[in-house]
């Protein structure tokens, strides 16, 4: 009888902290970035600004702002980058398609919502790596919100390289996008 | 069963969350094993796999012969992502409806942010057809001659090496170690020769024999805005079958070295490539395979030069390049022992238009001015090719 009521406590104890973990994995992993990408992120982010106790925090948008945005564009993924204050600027961590896989980027904007860097955090296939190179990225540097690069005209390719390249131009666009639709709606 | 669904609950919340790729599906438990076909149709395997490919339909029309009309090349390609660091990637081929090769088999493994193994079934990495050979790449609707004798595309082996990018530099690079060519078949005929240079010595992964290894290096640089610069090596014996092994000329030695560049920047493209290939021991490969008449040259050369300029205006999708490209592939550039070929230095002008109606998808057309410096091939009849090629 006493067993019984110890293994009867014990599966309910499992089950609550079952329970009690999938609620922390869900608000852990759906509300921050996985842990390689973040370290990736900080570094570019104190790299670029100069300043390592930089804070970092989510863009507060209006439920009304949220839905005029494109699907492609998230905004969760929009962080505000100020130190003691100050801001300094701001940054968008998101992925695109490659060949025949999926890359991390970031596009950082400087305090007038210009883009000032972008970088490939992630490159996870043999083919089109090449968009990670530092003077090609530069292409992208000065780019208004209000613009719209076109791949060959604005943006020159890399041979070999089409399919990545012609996603990262499509994925900056996208941002550009966003925060253009963001500043419209006063979210800035 | 409570257990197993709040375990896959959980595992769910954390994929969908994090947004990886789903592992494969082989479980601890068999129960819960299902296969490839079973995968694909759950849908789950979506993330993971890629589908693609290429394929090109000539029609060649020789003056005064009959043209022949080919489904030239059909090639499906495979990707599989097993996780972040590990990818298979496999082409299979339909050439001219019939044969069936595999073109490429291999498995990358990323060990760090600059390097990533590689092995199985590869291309050499040399010159620019090798690699970038989807007809949607490149103008005429056949490849290049150069980089059908000397480069013989397409040159892939079996082999395994590393392969990785600075961009820092904007320098790539690939390093492997390969089987080499086969220099005869079982019936004793010489598969290397002076009228197709090393194109019948590929082994494509088929039994290869292996004795030797052989060496490819290739450098890639893209940090100039528009401009790619590629160098190429390629070091090594050919791999003679075991009853042959000891005799004299069974094998030679290979040395190559390759330069290639391409530029695009605005409506305007050019590229060029050039060739030397040197072979020792060509003198006794010929001694021995005198009564096929293997005329195997000790040294070949080869380049070219292309220039093309798109029509249309870069708001369009679709691009109408206009081409022209002058090619050299001399395969008897030197000869040790045997009197040099003057037949075999050989030029083509090949001048064209290139329709691409949207991204993936080319109409092709070209007319090919062909000649060579010697006697024999005088009446070399030019030809007008048409193709349509797909890529997606």
């Amino acid at each position: 009888m006493y067993l019984f009521v110890l293994i009867k406590n014990m599966v309910i104890m499992k089950q609550v902290k079952l329970i009690l973990s999938l609620v922390l994995a869900f608000t852990l992993a759906a509300f921050s970035l996985p842990e390689k990408l973040e370290k990736k992120v900080d570094k570019e982010l104190a790299s670029y600004f100069e300043e390592e106790n930089y804070q970092k925090t989510a863009v507060d948008i209006s439920a009304e702002a949220k839905q005029k945005l494109n699907k492609n564009f998230d905004p969760t993924l929009l962080f505000k980058i100020t130190h003691n204050e100050k801001l300094l600027g701001y940054a968008y961590v998101g992925s695109a398609p490659s060949k025949t896989a999926v890359f991390d980027y970031m596009v950082i904007f400087n305090e007038d919502l210009i883009v000032a860097k972008s970088k490939v955090l992630i490159y996870r296939e043999e083919y089109g790596g090449e968009i990670g190179s530092k003077r090609w990225l530069k292409q992208f540097n000065g780019a208004q919100k209000t613009d719209e690069l076109k791949f060959t005209q604005d943006i020159i390719g890399i041979s070999g390289a089409t399919i990545s390249a012609t996603s990262m131009t499509n994925a900056v666009n996208n941002v550009l996008k966003g925060v253009n639709t963001l500043y419209d709606n006063n979210m800035f | 069963m409570k257990k197993v669904i709040t375990l896959f609950l959980l595992f769910m919340v954390f994929s969908t969350s994090i947004g990886q790729t789903i592992k494969d599906s082989i479980q601890s438990s068999p129960k819960n094993q299902i296969n490839s076909a079973q995968r694909i149709l759950s849908g789950n395997a979506g993330k993971a796999i890629t589908i693609g490919g290429y394929a090109q339909l000539d029609y060649n029309q020789p003056e005064g012969s009959n043209g022949e009309i080919d489904v030239h090349r059909l090639v499906i390609l495979f990707g599989y992502k097993f996780n972040d660091k590990t990818q298979f990637v496999t082409e299979i081929e339909y050439e001219h409806v019939n044969e069936v090769f595999v073109e490429q088999a291999f498995v990358n493994y990323s060990i760090g942010n600059n390097i990533s193994l590689r092995g199985g079934l590869m291309l050499v990495p040399f010159g620019i057809i090798n690699e970038f050979h989807e007809p949607t790449t490149f103008n005429g609707v056949e490849r290049p001659n150069l980089d059908g004798f000397i480069v013989p595309t397409t040159w892939r082996e079996l082999g395994i090496g590393v392969n990785g990018k600075f961009n820092d530099i904007s320098l790539g690079y690939q390093a492997y170690i390969f089987n080499g060519f086969k220099p005869a078949d079982e019936d004793g005929n010489p598969l290397l020769t002076g009228i197709n240079g090393f194109r019948g010595g590929r082994q494509k992964g088929i039994r290869s024999v292996v004795n030797s290894p052989t060496f490819a290096v290739k450098l890639d640089y893209y940090g100039v805005q528009g401009l790619r610069l590629g160098l190429s090596t390629y070091l090594g014996d050919t791999q003679a079958d075991d009853e042959v092994e000891d005799l004299e000329g069974a094998n030679v030695g290979i040395a190559m070295v390759g330069l290639d560049a391409r530029y695009r920047k605005q409506r305007f493209s050019a590229r060029g490539q050039f060739v030397y290939a040197s072979i020792s021991d060509s003198k006794e490969y010929n001694i021995l395979y005198s009564d096929a008449n293997s005329n195997l040259g000790s040294a070949m050369l080869g380049w070219y030069v292309e220039g093309a300029y798109n029509l249309l205006s870069l708001s369009k999708d679709q691009k109408l390049d206009i081409f022209a490209r002058f090619e050299n592939y001399n395969t008897h550039f030197n000869t040790d022992g045997i009197e040099k070929n003057k037949a075999y230095n050989r030029y083509d002008l090949t001048t064209g238009l290139s329709y691409h109606i949207a991204p993936g998808v080319v109409v092709k057309g070209d007319y090919q001015f062909k000649d060579n410096e010697g006697q024999k091939y005088e009446d070399v009849a030019n030809q007008l090719n048409l193709g349509i090629g797909v890529w997606f």
